[in-house]
């Protein structure tokens, strides 16, 4: 934002260049990032931000190229050196310990000693005059495991802030988010630019870039393909920068048959989450064969639960799940994928996939029992192999064979592996979760085609979602789930996102009515 | 890929029949101190390459070797790094670490090859015992505990029944499988049904059967009144005993008995249950993501029965074979290590039940050797023993490094400040 010449920017790259064996993951890059600018780097999975913001923070050296830190260069052997130079990077995978309180995390590596001992106290009061500071307000007593990861992801912040950093790398800050917290981390992140701190996000959201940064680099294949002011662009171009392609994000969704009889249907069903907190409260929906349900909210008002209750993993503590016209309730998840359930949760690398398993065993997860896969008890490798080959050009999956390890692919193939798996046993009813969650807006895509593709094949899907937008993209009709129950339904043609987005914070509002 | 010209596929039977015909009789010799036999296991590894080559293609093969030397480069190098420190330790108090290490190596791979191979026998057992339990996800502490309950099966049955060997031997093992996968029942009801970890439950078994050893012993002949062992059972008849390698080997060492190779086909046997079965398939499932595997169906409770259940009868196996082969009877306190010392070989082969067959080898002539060198150079044994506690230790502290991502890349940005240490200096000499 400042044109000052004389002042060299706290952050510069020029000409960096990463390269792993013969695979260039950076090529060329510079860029450079002012005192209190907040810059975005934005890119598809795969196309390098991580490994640039790793070149940053000391965790790669550099093929070739140089970084300036306030006119200076440097060479950063460890991240430590990158810390004492003032980077402070949030991860987004959270660096904390569970069982340690916000102070503990925070001072964690480089706590006040004094002759071996811990100054606690004086650790916490830099701890809350820090969070009242920057307006980071959080417990500095609570243990991490209490919070929500949106309050997590503000102790990461303040850890790297406790170490004086001057220069803040988010990585994904907003991919495990809820809406409100994505808002409220944005004008955190507001207010530390106001206050001098150069921040850069990474990230594959046209619509965070827009709203937050005054700058924003674009990567594709490891290399920068433009660098535009955002005042000055939409986010029609950058996509378009991104992709190399136009992307038309508004799939054609394709008009439901009213359906005479769900397929699925749940009977004001109650159950307790963890704590024994009701979680879901006398809850009834119904989906139809080639019909798309979307279920609208706010993270954390019984989503998890309404997954584990469907699919099996929990059973219903009143009322009766009943599908194909029969109690089903007390069936295994096992039988119930038998009979036809498919399911895509949420957490595609901890419940979606068994990451060190190759791409052929993990489609073959589930169907390790009997035919084809499997012939009296003896896993039948040629068959492994085929059905692998023939899903991977069925379903586009890319980046490696059959035998490669699925931790090795891109977020987009890991979930492509897993609707693979899924859709390709033909369910009646799918259960979706955040499908889209953390993929680049090609993967997107081609995840919406799939689900409108199975739809049309007559499938019921459940689709939960905590963003709206995926929701109205997709969905028929839509139902809004706030505190365990149903706050609002209706088919999508006939609301909008400002009466759902209200149902979602609001809950009920007929509720004298009812 | 399917479309393999018809050549290619001949000579591919010729390399795999090659391979067995070479390995299995090259094994036995080896084994029994015929050390020419090592030409025919080299002729089978040559026949093995050759026949991945024509599978693979060169290149596919290539990568596949290399990752194979990545794998195994760390425990080389810990195992080297152990040796060195042992050395340096064998300096600091006065022993010449030169010829105390040849006396090692020729104690333990010629001269005491058929003890080294004795002591690996148990150990193979029980390390794939311990492994499979891992791949499982679950960690058997107690194969100790099934170790003795096989002990004492073998030589329960053994002394009871009067049979031919040809059905009493077989009858022994699946007895005493039976028993430790029993044994290993409770342990993995509890886990099932209360959640109590099994390091715990399979420990305080392995604690709890020791104490019954010298009960069993004194109701099968132990009796200090009118018996010369009072820390032993009576002899088990001779038509119970496993065969030697000498019956057909007239100069292999007069003890050898076949158990090593019976445990090397078990490993063999548990490398095909967990890569070719659908049983295996899932064991490996639950161990590495137990909740993905239970979002696709997967029966948790089931598998960790049935990886707990193989686990117990393996460790059991050990002892049976150690009674059928080596005792004879049961002793008091005796081979009490064998099912520690499992942990150590699983961890060392990674679980990988091939490797454990090596491991254990080398933990074997460690043994031994370590013996023939304390008797030879004076060096005390004990120094063998901090040689395993720091190969043991560097693979886990590795293993550790693995698991935390992030200290593993500190460590080799590290490496890398060490290969730009030059520049390093010509700054110094700069400044």
């Amino acid at each position: 934002m400042k044109v000052s010449g004389a002042v060299p920017p706290v952050l510069e790259t020029r000409g960096v260049t990463k390269r792993f064996g013969r695979i260039v993951a950076n090529h060329d890059i510079s860029i450079r990032l002012e005192k209190g600018e907040i810059i975005a780097l934005l890119g598809e999975n795969g196309a390098g931000k991580s490994t640039l913001m790793n070149v940053l923070f000391g965790l790669y050296r550099p093929s070739s190229g140089s970084i300036l830190i306030d006119g200076e260069e440097v060479s950063f052997a460890s991240p430590r050196e990158a810390i004492a130079k003032g980077l402070g990077m949030v991860h987004q995978h959270f660096m904390l310990v569970p069982t340690l309180t916000v102070t503990q995390n925070i001072i964690l590596g480089d706590e006040p000693v004094i002759l071996g001992h811990v100054l606690y106290r004086a650790a916490r009061r830099r701890v809350v005059e820090l969070s009242e500071r920057y307006g980071l307000h959080v417990d500095p007593d609570a243990r991490l495991e209490d919070l929500s990861v949106g309050l997590q992801q503000r102790v990461e912040i303040l850890k790297a802030l406790y170490r004086e950093a001057r220069v803040l790398i988010l990585d994904e800050p907003t991919a495990v988010l809820t809406p409100l917290e994505v808002e409220e981390l944005f004008s955190v992140l507001r207010r530390l630019a106001e206050g001098g701190t150069s921040i850069i996000i990474i990230t594959h959201k046209l619509e965070e870039v827009m709203s937050l940064s005054s700058r924003v680099y674009v990567l594709r294949r490891g290399e920068l393909v433009g660098e535009r002011r955002t005042s000055e662009t939409d986010a029609a171009e950058l996509a378009n920068f991104m992709v190399g392609r136009d992307v038309v994000l508004s799939v054609e969704r394709g008009e439901a048959v009213a359906a005479p009889e769900p397929i699925l249907r749940l009977e004001a069903v109650s159950v307790r989450g963890a704590r024994g907190i009701p979680a879901l409260r006398g809850l009834s929906l119904g989906v139809g064969p080639g019909e798309i349900l979307g279920i609208a909210g706010v993270e954390g008002n019984g989503q998890a639960e309404l997954c584990d209750l469907v699919v099996g993993l929990a059973r219903p503590d009143s009322g009766r799940i009943v599908f194909h016209g029969r109690d089903i309730s007390a069936l295994s998840l096992k039988r119930r994928m038998e009979a036809g359930i498919g399911y895509v949760p949420q957490d595609r690398r901890g419940s979606g996939l068994v990451l060190p398993f190759s791409v052929e065993e993990n489609l073959a997860l589930g169907s390790c029992e009997g035919p084809p896969l499997c012939r009296r008890g003896f896993l039948d490798f040629r068959a492994l192999r085929e059905n692998a080959l023939r899903l991977m050009e069925d379903y586009d999956i890319r980046g490696a064979g059959p035998e490669v390890s699925v931790s090795t692919l891109s977020g987009g193939n890991q979930q492509k592996v897993i609707l693979a798996r899924e859709f390709s046993r033909k369910p009646d009813f799918l259960l979706v979760a955040q499908p889209t969650r953390g993929l680049d807006v090609g993967a997107i895509e081609y995840v919406y085609r799939r689900i409108l593709q199975l739809k049309a094949g007559g499938t019921a899907i459940l689709l939960i979602s905590m963003e709206l937008e995926e929701i109205f993209a997709l969905s028929d009709r839509i139902a809004v789930l706030h505190g365990g129950e149903l706050a609002f339904e209706a088919p999508t043609s006939r609301t909008n996102e400002i009466e759902v987005g209200e149902h979602m914070i609001r809950g009920r509002t007929d509720r004298r009515a009812s | 890929m399917s479309t393999r010209s018809v050549p290619v596929s001949a000579y591919r039977i010729v390399a795999g029949i090659l391979t067995f015909v070479l390995a299995v009789p090259g094994t036995i010799l080896y084994l029994a101190s015929y050390f020419w036999g090592a030409w025919l296991l080299a002729g089978a590894c040559a026949a093995y390459l050759a026949d991945r080559v024509l599978e693979l293609g060169r290149p596919a093969f290539f990568s596949l070797v290399r990752s194979a030397l990545r794998r195994s480069a760390m425990p080389a190098i810990g195992i080297v790094a152990a040796l060195l420190l042992g050395a340096a330790i064998m300096l600091a108090t006065g022993y010449n670490p030169l010829s105390s290490y040849k006396a090692l190596f020729y104690g333990g791979l010629v001269r005491g090859w058929s003890v080294s191979v004795l002591n690996a026998t148990p150990l193979l057992f029980t390390g794939l015992a311990v492994a499979f339990a891992f791949q499982g996800g679950f960690f058997n502490i107690g194969a100790q505990g099934q170790y003795f309950i096989g002990v004492m099966t073998a030589t329960w049955i053994g002394l009871a029944l009067k049979l031919p060997g040809i059905v009493e031997i077989p009858l022994i093992f699946v007895a005493a499988a039976f028993v430790g996968a029993a044994t290993n029942a409770i342990p993995a009801i509890l886990k099932v049904k209360t959640g109590a970890h099994e390091v715990v439950t399979t420990m305080m078994f392995a604690y709890a059967i020791s104490t019954l050893s010298p009960v069993f012993i004194r109701a099968f002949g132990g009796d200090p009144s009118h018996s010369m062992h009072p820390y032993a059972s009576d002899t088990l008849p001779e038509a119970a005993w496993l065969p030697t390698f000498k019956s057909f080997l007239p100069e292999a060492n007069y003890r050898l008995h076949i158990g090593i190779i019976l445990a090397i086909a078990c490993a063999v046997l548990v490398r095909f249950i967990l890569r070719s079965t659908s049983l295996g398939f899932k064991v490996r499932a639950v161990g590495n993501n137990p909740m993905a595997a239970k979002t696709q169906g997967i029966s948790i409770p089931r598998i960790t029965a049935a990886s707990l259940l193989i686990s117990g009868a393996l460790a059991a196996a050990a002892g049976a074979t150690q009674v059928l082969g080596l005792d004879h009877r049961m002793y008091q306190d005796l081979g009490a290590g064998y099912g520690w010392n499992g942990i150590s070989i699983a961890l060392l082969a990674r679980n990988n039940p091939i490797a454990i067959i090596f491991t254990s080898l080398l933990w074997g002539l460690l043994d031994s050797g370590g013996r023939y060198m304390a008797m030879t150079t004076r060096t005390p044994n004990s120094i063998i023993e901090i040689v395993k506690s720091i190969i043991l230790f560097l693979l886990l502290a590795e293993m550790l490094y693995q698991r935390i991502g992030l200290s593993l890349r500190a460590a080799f940005s590290r490496l890398r400040r060490g290969s730009d240490a030059r520049t390093g200096i010509e700054k110094e000499i700069g400044s």
